[in-house]
Order: structure tokens, then C-alpha cells, then sequence
């Protein structure tokens, strides 16, 4: 019995930290594809595809500040005064009733503001500064996949930091010129 | 039992995928860390258009109230909190410096435990009401109440605030109120409103040739320190045309260390010293009495006839200390420093209007007569800053109602019986008037935090539901002072910009009453009998009177006298050790005709063998989590005394007996060794061995052209002892400040059979290898005084450690405060060493301050010994340590010779944790720009890296280079002597290159090869003159 014990307990040790380093290396822990459900489904297509609206209209500060911004209700209530839960058939399309409107317009008469739940995060030990990159002419898309087509948007990037030193690196098509310094991004 | 039952060895199959199984889920399980759910919130509505970006700061101009000098700052704020202060450099008291007490004023703002809304006491317990209740039931108290029947105790400010103070009660039949300021001293505002007319002159200390300070500590809590510390400094950095400065009194406070010359005498006969200095009574049988030395005041004199003009200053807190400052005026007048040193038209208007510590004593007297209805207590905590002797808490047992606007507990509030939080002055409008011909405004940088209203709206509600009414039309006391603001609501808006206007606001209706006390009253400094001690009370140079308490940052910020932290100490004198048989950490007793206190002794070579000092500040009985319980009150033992002409209160100077007590309680000290055993880190250069300024100019004057090897090709053999250094000058970081710098920091990147060397390459085209951010530290500036501590603390999320909360899980310390620090866990990437040099069994020792941060080494010890990579040399001549890469083998820290690599021991920053620094809503001080940094984890001083990525991105946003001298550190910032310099040292363009080629600069350390990129300025040292042989 104690021979068993002998083996078995280090060799799951073993294995356990085998399957740890593993994991790390393959990038099996980057929450790469999740798709949590949103309060509010909002439609990206029908927004950036649909009526070609700019990211920057509503992410107003992703190419003067570090964080993009995220529009403030008032900001959707804009065009959402107007654009009501109920349409009528019109050349874009049939009638129809948007229940997320509706959700949009209870936000805002209860003076809420909506509590978007975050998909795309880098740990608290990277910074990143998105005007740098979306001056450097980085696209939205690089980092957050084909946002305009996401009908529901979930995380198509690994976000891993091998993954953004291939860009650093000068290893993207086309190639980008960045520093790749550790104290570029960790601080 | 058998053999054969015995299973085989190894394993087999079925158990190998067992284990694989189990090895699986723990990984999903490990791996499965997306499962946290985080929001993000956005505005409702956009604030401010578009002024407000989201991760860009939005700095507001206000006003610092942390103690009455009224420094201006600009509170830093991301997405609606407050996180940061940093002095405002346009305003002409402070200049862009602050103080580390200023610093710490976020920490009040966002304490835990302030007062979350308005509460009235129902028999023995609180009860949480709403404010319309509270304004109602004010109201109804106010009701026939008359005249002196109501005291209204606020804590002294200037500016607007006093004036409708006034206005409101004398709208209500009630007597004005009283100013209060126990860190104000009172004898010098007598004396200066008697010679002068002000309260405070200005102090332009370079223009005196000599400084005497009798006890005026004026680096601390004198007067408005952080004017004071930048003049002080500006002089003392004139090298051979700075003043001597020579501190009479019975202890070396911080300002006591920076003089030149120490001439202890005993607490009291300062004023025969100022006497006989004017030629009244010998100097032998002065010094026979004070117990100087008869030689240093004899020299003092006839250094007197020479030195003019000479500024002397009186803060000695005893019994004459009225005749003392009057005296010193006296000194000034015919050692003509007033006009030139001390200037009266340029008066710092903070502390006119202050009452004066008779009108609060008399107000006690009435309230235990019986004859005060109505108390109002709002900023001050006399419970803990009178003497104990003075019987406030029985005083105020015998008043009805009593009401505190305090924003903490304070063992002033719990006794009261109407709270009704005052906002933090960070929440509040107001106008401050730091300097006679200066308003300086204040603005909310906050929404209140919680359920709290500034005193000036609640009162002016409280007059709308009474006869006052009529007086008070408008709704709020911003209107109120728009009111009274010159130019009206268009000039105020306008202003509030800069935070400073040039002006006067209406000050108070009835000014107190000056003294005309005669000087002729002299108290009577009786002589100590035998075993007797004199005992020195002071304000804490951080905590202040106590008020200080509760920010966690002035706890932990070692005193910069005796480096202790969150603890109370008795100084006593290496003799006085001897003769008691105790060590440092051994309980005494101080025992007066008043009471007693019991601390442990911190034994020091500053103070005389015949005076015990204790400083105020700690002890309270209730004033949240990081005040009760620590420390204790020296003026629980202090009698009171109380001037009979100028109503002053002396709290140092009474006799104590001194006894040992059978307990130790170990020093929670930061200090290793008062020595530098000959290791050259504290360096000085007498005024005399300093070049002369021909001589000077004939240097080369940039770091760049002293260093930046002109011809690549050519080794530096031409030199005739030049020292060769390993490298080629096309790999090396710029010239390493002093050499090129050693090969190995940069590994195989400077081979030359490299092809590619990536950004360590001179020419790679981020340009990152052409900078070398470099630090240089002026010694002659440098006062000691520890703001940067602070300011290295707010800006890097640094952690506290010291709180009693935070050492629950240190077996054998549990509860107790700084246990941490004792077991060598302080987190202070700054700190501030203080060396003696000399013989410290006489008054003779010198003191010598060197903040020691990490050295960013160009060829760091503690980079090869990372067996991870963690720490390594980035291209522009950062020492980086990289967290998220670290798994805390502390090599680095074992290896480092400056011993400036801190370990996370515990989860300091982690909120679910016992150790969690930043308790609710203390959390939001938080530096967003910078990591906090988790359990297991070592860390240090990154030359605010946050801040050089910070002003890259915004040149590069902006399309242009990073400016020379664009930005700083936090720690330079804060400084209030001026004595950082940050900068590129490889580019001439910033100024630190042209400091750093001084020529008292040097390295600490450099037989170690470690090329450090701070450079420390030798500290300037003035020897006395030769006395005149004719002396005496």
C-alpha cells in the first residue's frame, strides 16, 4: 500500500503542474469566444453595417485616450428619442417592434444607466492605451474581430500577450512598427 | 498479507488514468477564470460635453485646508473620484509643493470612517436621521438661545468662511465665534500683531546671512511650512552666500537636525538667551542658567556682529514665550532682518483672526459654570488637543445641546449630541486668503461621497426656518460667496481656473482682540529639583496636533527625527539611558504634577540629558481604524499654563519625574543603523572646499558633453588617467551618468556579433536606447522632511502595512500596530535615511538626511539573479520590474546593495484579504495608471514609469517630441525644498543633465560598479567661524 501511495501521489503533483504549464502555454485560459448575454442585445450589424455609423460616434475617445469610452445613454437616447420601439414598414424594412428599444427607453426613463457586461478585459498588470494603437492605424477589427458583422459580440481575439507580441514584433500582415519593451505595456 | 496480495510497483493503467482525470478538472477548474463578471458602466449623461474623456485626468484648482496656511493644490480626478493631490504651481504661497499632511488630505476625503450622514444621540446610542430632521431640530434648539449663551468652536481658516460664520450668528442674537488653531503659535501672532501690526510676516530666509531659531520649528508645523521649506532651502543652496543657521532650544526637532549649530538649552531660557544676546546680563551666567554651553553662545554673538543682516525666529512653547517672541522681534529690529529677511507687507494673512487659547479656556470655564446652552463644534477635536487637565470633557458634560459638524468620530463628537457631517474640503466651496493681498478659492473635486452637507449650506437652511430668514435669501453658501466675491459669479468662474485671484474677501466682522500685555510679567522659569526632567511637548511634524491621525500615509511615514511609525515615543538622552539602565524600546513612565503616560524610550542624542520630549498626535480614543489605540497623548501629563497677558498656552516646560517601567515595547522603526560606518552614502563638502564660480565655469557644464564619447572609434586612451569602462559607446546606455556602463547589463545584446540589438540599438526608431531617465538628489535642499514619502505613496499605489487590522495573522503580534514594520515588511519604495555623524554624546553631532529610493542601476545586481527575467533593463535606463512575471524568489532583494526591493509578504492589495490596504471607499485613492500588485510579488520605485508612458503618449498624440523638463516624478513634485530633479541626463535639454555634472555630485555605492542613475549633490556644510579672539 504505501508503494502505491509513493507513486501515485507524485506522479499527480507531476502531471497536475504538467497540465497547468500546458494550459498557460496553449492559451487554453483566455476566455477567447465568449459571448456573455448582454442587457440590452445591442445589434453592432444594424448600427456599423447597416447605417454605416463610425465606432468613434459612440467610442469617442479610442483615439485620444487610453480607454475608448463607452457611449453614455444619453448618447443612444439621441437618435432613440425618435427612433422609437415600434416602426412602421419603410424602405428598411418591415414593421416590426424592438423589444431592446423599448429595454433602451426603460433605462433611460428610470435614470439607468446599463450595466454592459465587459467582454474584452487585459489583466490589471497590462496597460493599454488604445490611441496609441488606433493611431498607429491599428483597426478596431485587429483586437475585437469583425465587430461590425457580430450580431451578438463575443471575444474573437485571445488577447494573450503572445498574441499581441506578434504584432509588436513586427510579425502581423501588414507589419506594424511598436516597441516591445516589457515596460511598454506592464507597470 | 501475503506476499502475493501485494500490488506491483509503478503504476498501472487504470490509476494512470485516474490521475489523468484528476489532473484534467483541476485544470478547467484553474483555467475557467472568465467565469468572473464584470461591468461596465457608463454615464448617463455625458458630463461636462466632452471635456470629461474617459482614462484622461480632469484637474480642479482648489484650495488645501489641512492646516490654516491654505496652500493651493489641483486635486486629480478620474471618471468622478479623487485620487490624487499635487500643489498648484501657480499659486503664490506654495508654488507647486505640498506637504506630506497636504498630500494625505485624500485620505481624509476617502476615509473609511467618516460619518456616512447626519445622527442624533437617543439616550446611550446614535440614531441615523435625515438632514430635514437635523435642520428642524437645530432650529428648535436655536430658539432661546442668546448671546453668550451659545459657543461656536471652528477650527481656524481664513478667507470667507469666519465672515459669514459671524454674520449667521449674529443674525441668530449669538455671540461670534470662536477661532481655534492648536498647531498655531500663539505668542509669535502676539508679539508680531504688537511689533508689527500682522500676524505673520513673510520669511524670505535668503536674504539673511544668519538663522537663529529659538524652537521655532518652521520645516514642520511653525507657520506655513511649505513657503517657509522652499525659502529655506533657496538659501541654503546658495553655497558660500547661504546663511549659517544655528537652533537654540532643548531638542533637535527636524528644523533643530538641519542647523548648523545645536546650542541645547533648557525649555524656558530661550528668552535670557535673546536677552543677553542683545547685551542684557553676561553670557556666562545665562549660560549657567539655560545649562549652554558658554563657548557656542559666546561664539553666537561675536559671529552676531559680523552676520547682517541675521533672522531670528521664536517657537519655543513654554511659559515666557510671549517675551520670547518679543524679544526675538526686538533681534530682528537691530539685526535689521525686518524689511529684508522678515517682511511684514508681505504678510501670510492664514493666521490672522486665530482667537487666542485664554478665549477657549474661559469658554470651558463657562460652560462648567453652567452657563452655556448650546455648543458648536466644528473642525477641532479639543477634547484631544487641550490638556487633559483642562477638563473639556467635563466642561462639555455640563452643555444641553451640543452639536459637531465633525466629518469623523473624534472624542470631541462622540460627546456631542447633534452630528451633522461637514463635507471633506475636497467636496466643498470656499475662499481662502493665504496672503494678505491673495484669495485662494476652493472647489468641490468630488460629489460628496456620502450622506454629507458643508456647514455653510446647513446653516443657511437652518436660517431659513428662522427669524433670520430675511438675511439669508440665498439658497446655498456658494451663493453666498459669490456674494462677496469681487467681480461677482463672472470673475469667480473665471478665477476658479487658476484657483488663485488677486484680492481681499471681507474678513471677519469683529477681529479678536490683540494683546497689550506688558512684557514686564515674565513667568518664572523655576530651576528642576534633583531627579527631576523638563518635559517637551510638539506637534508631530506629520500627525500634527492629532488631526493627522486617521490617514494611514502620515501613520506609516517614519517621524523624521526618530523613524518611528505608529507608535508613541519618549526621547531621552543616551546618558539619561545609561543612567536608567533601559534600551530603546523600554517602557517609561512621565509622571507631572498633571498626570502620567507611559511609553517606550527612543534614545536620542538631540535632546538634553535633563528633558524628556514627547510629540502630540497619537492616543486618541476614537478616531477610526488607523487612530484608536495608538499611541498615546503626552497632554493627558501636561498641566496648564497659561500666559497671563497674551493667553497663550505653554504645553512644553513643566518638570516630570521619569521612572522605568517593567514592560518593553519594541520600536516600530524603519531605521537599520544611525551610523554609515564609513560607507560614504550621506556625503558633505564644507562651504569652503566649494569651487568658486570662475572656477566653476571653466567645467564642462552638461552631463551630454562631459560624457557622450565624441569620436566612436577612438578608446578613451588619449585621457591621461580616464578610467576605461567595458562596452563600445554605440551599445552603451548613454554614458551611464558617470561611465559607460558595464556590458553584462545588457547580455548578448551588445556583443558585436549581434545582428540585430533590437531597441537597445542607438539607432532603433523608437529612439528609447537615446534617452537615460536619471535623478538627482540635492543634499544641501534636501530638509528631511518626507512629503516625498507621501507623494511616492499616492502616486504608486504603494501600500500600508502598519494598521492593527492588518497584523491579525501575525502570531505573536496580533492587533498590535506596525507589526508588520517590526517584522521588516514596510512597502515604502522612498524612504528617507538619517544618519548622525560626529560624537552624538554632545551637542556637536550633525544629522544628514538621504532619501533612498531604488538607484536604477545601469548595471543593476539584481537583474542577473532573476532566475525569471523579471527585473531587467529597459533600453531607456529604467531598472524594470515586471510583476507579472515575478514568482518572488527575492534574490533581487537579497542582492541589491541599496536595499530598496519590497516583497508582498501579504495580499496588501488584494480586497478579500485581512492585510487589504485600502478598505471601503478608501480604495478609490487608488492610482488607475498603476498596477496594484498582488501577494508574492516583489516591488520598487519605477521612476514613475506610468508617467514617462503618459507624456510619450501625449507627445506622440500630439505629434511632437517629449519636451525637456515636461513632466516629473511624483516624489519630485511633491518636494518641498526642490531638492528632486528629474530628467533624460543624456539629453543636455533637461536640466538634470546640468545638475547631475555638478560638482558635488556622486554615486552611493560606486565601488560596486553598479552606475546607478541617481546622483546625489553633497550636502554643503557651513563650520562656524573662526571666533574672534577677543571674544567674551
Amino acid at each position: 500500500m504505501t508503494m502505491r501511495k509513493w507513486v501515485v501521489v507524485p506522479g499527480f503533483l507531476a502531471l497536475a503542474a504538467a497540465a497547468i504549464v500546458l494550459s498557460a502555454y496553449s492559451g487554453a485560459s483566455t476566455p477567447q469566444g465568449r459571448k456573455p448575454q448582454q442587457p440590452i442585445a445591442f445589434p453592432h450589424p444594424t448600427h456599423v453595417a447597416g447605417l454605416g455609423m463610425n465606432c468613434l460616434y459612440c467610442h469617442f475617445a479610442a483615439n485620444k485616450a487610453p480607454d475608448p469610452g463607452l457611449p453614455a445613454v444619453n448618447t443612444c437616447m439621441g437618435c432613440h428619442l425618435v427612433v422609437g420601439p415600434s416602426r412602421p414598414a419603410s424602405q428598411f424594412g418591415p414593421a416590426r417592434t424592438s423589444a431592446e428599444i423599448t429595454k433602451l427607453q426603460q433605462y433611460w426613463n428610470a435614470k439607468k444607466p446599463i450595466p454592459w457586461i465587459r467582454i474584452h478585459k487585459v489583466p490589471d498588470y497590462v496597460q493599454f492605451p488604445h490611441m496609441r494603437h488606433v493611431n498607429a492605424g491599428v483597426s478596431c477589427q485587429t483586437c475585437h474581430g469583425e465587430i461590425q458583422n457580430m450580431p451578438v459580440v463575443y471575444q474573437a481575439k485571445p488577447l494573450s500577450m503572445g498574441w499581441c507580441i506578434n504584432c509588436h514584433t513586427g510579425r502581423s500582415n501588414p507589419p506594424f512598427k511598436a516597441r516591445y519593451d516589457c515596460s511598454t505595456c506592464h507597470y | 498479507m501475503s506476499d502475493t496480495s501485494a500490488p506491483p510497483s509503478g503504476v498501472r493503467r487504470r490509476e494512470f488514468l485516474k490521475v489523468l482525470g484528476a489532473t484534467g478538472a483541476a485544470t478547467a477548474a484553474i483555467g475557467c477564470t472568465s467565469s468572473h463578471v464584470e461591468k461596465l458602466i457608463p454615464y448617463l449623461v455625458q458630463p461636462d460635453n466632452d471635456n470629461t474623456v474617459p482614462g484622461v485626468s480632469t484637474y480642479f484648482a482648489t484650495t488645501c485646508r489641512e492646516c490654516a496656511a491654505s496652500c493651493g493644490v489641483l486635486a486629480e480626478a478620474r471618471d468622478g473620484r479623487t485620487f490624487k493631490l499635487e500643489g498648484n504651481p501657480e499659486h503664490p504661497l506654495n508654488r507647486g509643493a505640498l506637504c506630506a499632511r497636504g498630500q494625505a488630505a485624500v485620505q481624509g476625503l476617502l476615509n473609511p470612517d467618516r460619518y456616512r450622514g447626519p445622527r442624533m444621540r437617543r439616550g446611550n446610542a446614535w440614531a441615523n436621521i435625515t438632514w430635514d430632521e437635523a435642520i428642524a431640530l437645530l432650529a428648535q434648539k436655536l430658539a432661546g438661545v442668546q448671546g453668550a449663551a451659545s459657543v461656536f468652536l471652528n477650527r481656524h481658516e481664513s478667507g470667507a468662511f469666519p465672515a459669514f460664520l459671524d454674520q449667521w450668528l449674529s443674525a441668530h442674537g449669538l455671540a461670534p465665534h470662536l477661532s481655534y488653531d492648536p498647531l498655531l503659535d500663539g505668542a509669535v501672532v502676539q508679539a508680531n500683531l504688537q511689533s508689527y501690526g500682522v500676524a505673520w510676516p513673510a520669511i524670505d530666509f535668503t536674504a539673511a546671512r544668519l538663522i537663529v531659531s529659538f524652537g521655532a520649528d518652521f520645516l514642520e508645523t511653525w507657520g506655513a511650512s511649505v513657503p517657509q521649506q522652499l525659502s529655506f532651502a533657496d538659501a541654503r543652496a546658495r553655497g558660500a552666500q547661504a546663511p549659517r543657521f544655528v537652533y537654540i532650544g532643548p531638542r533637535r526637532s527636524l528644523t533643530g537636525l538641519n542647523a548648523d549649530t545645536w546650542i541645547p538649552c533648557a525649555p524656558g531660557s530661550e528668552l535670557a538667551i535673546a536677552r543677553a544676546l542683545v547685551g542684557n546680563g553676561s553670557l556666562d551666567d545665562v549660560a549657567t542658567q539655560s545649562g549652554a554651553p558658554a563657548d557656542a553662545l559666546r561664539a553666537l554673538r561675536s559671529e552676531l556682529e559680523s552676520a547682517s543682516p541675521a533672522l531670528f525666529l521664536s517657537g519655543a512653547n513654554v511659559r515666557n514665550a510671549f517675551e520670547l517672541a518679543l524679544a526675538v522681534n526686538d533681534l530682528n529690529r537691530s539685526h535689521g532682518s525686518v524689511g529684508s529677511a522678515l517682511l511684514p507687507d508681505r504678510a501670510i494673512a492664514a493666521f490672522e483672526g486665530a482667537s487666542r487659547d485664554a478665549d477657549v479656556i474661559d469658554a470651558l470655564d463657562r460652560m462648567r459654570r453652567g452657563q452655556v446652552a448650546l455648543l458648536f463644534v466644528r473642525g477641532v477635536n479639543p477634547v484631544h488637543t487641550l490638556p487633559a487637565a483642562a477638563g473639556v470633557a467635563d466642561a462639555l458634560a455640563k452643555v444641553p445641546f451640543k452639536v459637531s459638524f465633525s466629518s469623523y468620530p473624534d472624542a470631541t463628537s462622540e460627546l456631542c449630541d447633534l452630528i451633522l457631517p461637514d463635507n471633506h474640503p475636497l467636496e466643498s466651496w470656499g475662499i481662502a486668503q493665504p496672503l494678505a493681498g491673495e484669495m485662494s478659492l476652493q472647489q468641490p473635486a468630488m460629489r460628496p461621497l456620502f450622506d454629507t452637507r458643508a456647514t455653510g449650506d446647513v446653516l443657511i437652511d437652518v436660517a431659513h426656518r428662522t427669524a433670520a430668514s430675511s438675511r439669508f435669501g440665498m439658497t446655498s453658501y456658494r451663493d453666498w460667496i459669490i456674494e462677496q466675491y469681487p467681480g461677482g459669479v463672472r470673475a469667480f468662474t473665471a478665477a476658479l481656473e487658476k484657483g488663485v485671484a488677486p484680492g481681499r474677501v471681507a474678513g471677519r466682522m469683529s477681529a479678536p482682540r490683540s494683546t497689550t500685555a506688558a512684557a514686564a510679567a515674565t513667568p518664572a522659569i523655576t530651576p528642576l529639583a534633583e531627579g527631576e526632567f523638563h518635559l517637551v511637548v510638539y506637534p508631530h511634524p506629520a500627525l500634527g496636533e492629532g488631526s493627522g491621525a486617521n490617514k494611514p500615509w502620515l501613520q506609516e511615514m517614519p517621524d523624521p527625527v526618530s523613524k518611528v511609525s505608529w507608535q508613541s515615543w519618549i526621547e531621552v538622552h543616551p546618558t539619561v539611558a545609561k543612567r536608567l539602565d533601559i534600551v530603546p524600546g523600554s517602557v517609561l513612565r512621565v509622571e507631572t504634577s498633571a498626570g502620567h503616560v507611559d511609553a517606550p524610550a527612543f534614545v536620542y542624542p538631540g535632546i538634553r540629558p535633563d528633558t524628556v520630549a514627547i510629540a502630540l498626535g497619537r492616543g486618541h480614543t476614537a478616531y477610526g481604524r488607523f487612530a484608536e489605540g495608538i499611541g498615546i497623548n503626552p497632554l493627558t501629563a501636561v498641566p496648564v499654563a497659561l500666559h497671563p497677558g497674551a493667553g497663550v498656552l505653554a504645553l512644553s516646560g513643566a518638570h516630570a519625574q521619569v521612572h522605568t517601567v517593567d514592560a518593553f515595547d519594541e520600536l516600530v522603526t524603519t531605521e537599520g543603523s544611525a551610523r554609515q560606518h564609513d560607507r560614504g552614502i550621506a556625503q558633505v563638502v564644507p562651504v569652503t572646499a566649494l569651487l568658486s564660480r570662475e572656477e566653476r565655469s571653466r567645467l564642462p557644464q552638461t552631463v551630454a558633453n562631459v560624457r557622450m564619447p565624441q569620436a566612436e572609434n577612438a578608446p578613451a586612451e588619449g585621457g591621461e588617467e580616464e578610467e576605461e569602462y567595458p562596452g563600445k559607446p554605440d551599445t552603451d546606455f548613454l554614458p551611464g551618468l558617470r561611465s559607460a556602463v558595464a556590458a553584462d547589463a545588457q547580455g548578448e545584446l551588445v556583443s558585436k556579433n549581434a545582428k540585430d540589438r533590437g531597441m537597445y540599438a542607438l539607432d532603433h526608431w523608437s529612439g528609447m536606447a537615446k534617452r537615460r531617465w536619471a535623478m538627482t538628489i540635492d543634499l544641501a535642499r534636501c530638509t528631511g522632511c518626507s512629503a516625498c514619502i507621501t507623494a511616492c505613496y499616492a502616486e504608486n499605489n504603494v501600500p500600508t502595512v502598519g494598521a492593527p487590522y492588518q497584523s491579525t495573522r501575525t502570531p505573536g503580534y496580533q492587533g498590535r500596530p506596525g507589526a508588520n514594520i517590526l517584522r521588516g515588511r514596510e512597502m515604502t519604495w522612498m524612504r528617507v535615511e538619517r544618519y548622525y555623524e560626529g560624537n552624538v554624546e554632545d551637542s556637536s553631532f550633525e544629522a544628514r538626511f538621504v532619501p533612498m529610493l531604488c538607484q536604477h542601476c545601469g548595471n543593476a545586481p539584481c537583474e542577473p539573479v532573476c532566475p525569471v527575467y523579471a527585473t531587467y533593463h529597459s533600453p531607456d535606463g529604467l531598472n524594470v520590474q515586471v510583476y507579472n512575471r515575478c514568482v518572488g524568489t527575492r534574490y533581487c532583494s537579497n542582492n541589491c546593495p541599496y536595499k530598496v526591493r519590497y516583497f508582498n509578504w501579504f495580499g496588501f492589495g488584494e480586497a478579500n484579504r485581512t492585510q487589504y490596504a485600502w478598505p471601503e471607499p478608501l480604495h478609490l485613492q487608488l492610482n488607475p495608471d498603476v498596477n496594484v500588485r498582488g501577494k508574492g510579488v516583489m516591488e520598487k520605485c519605477t521612476f514613475c514609469v506610468q508617467r514617462i508612458r503618459e507624456a510619450e503618449s501625449r507627445a506622440r498624440l500630439e505629434g511632437r517630441e517629449v519636451q525637456p523638463d515636461e513632466f516629473t516624478t511624483s516624489c519630485a513634485q511633491a518636494c518641498p525644498s526642490r531638492a528632486i530633479i528629474f530628467g533624460d541626463a543624456a539629453s543636455p535639454d533637461w536640466t538634470v543633465s546640468h545638475v547631475a555634472a555638478d560638482e558635488r555630485g556622486y554615486h552611493v555605492f560606486p565601488e560596486l560598479n553598479t552606475y546607478t542613475a541617481v546622483v546625489y549633490l553633497k550636502k554643503i556644510v557651513h563650520p562656524a567661524p573662526p571666533e574672534a579672539p577677543s571674544g567674551a
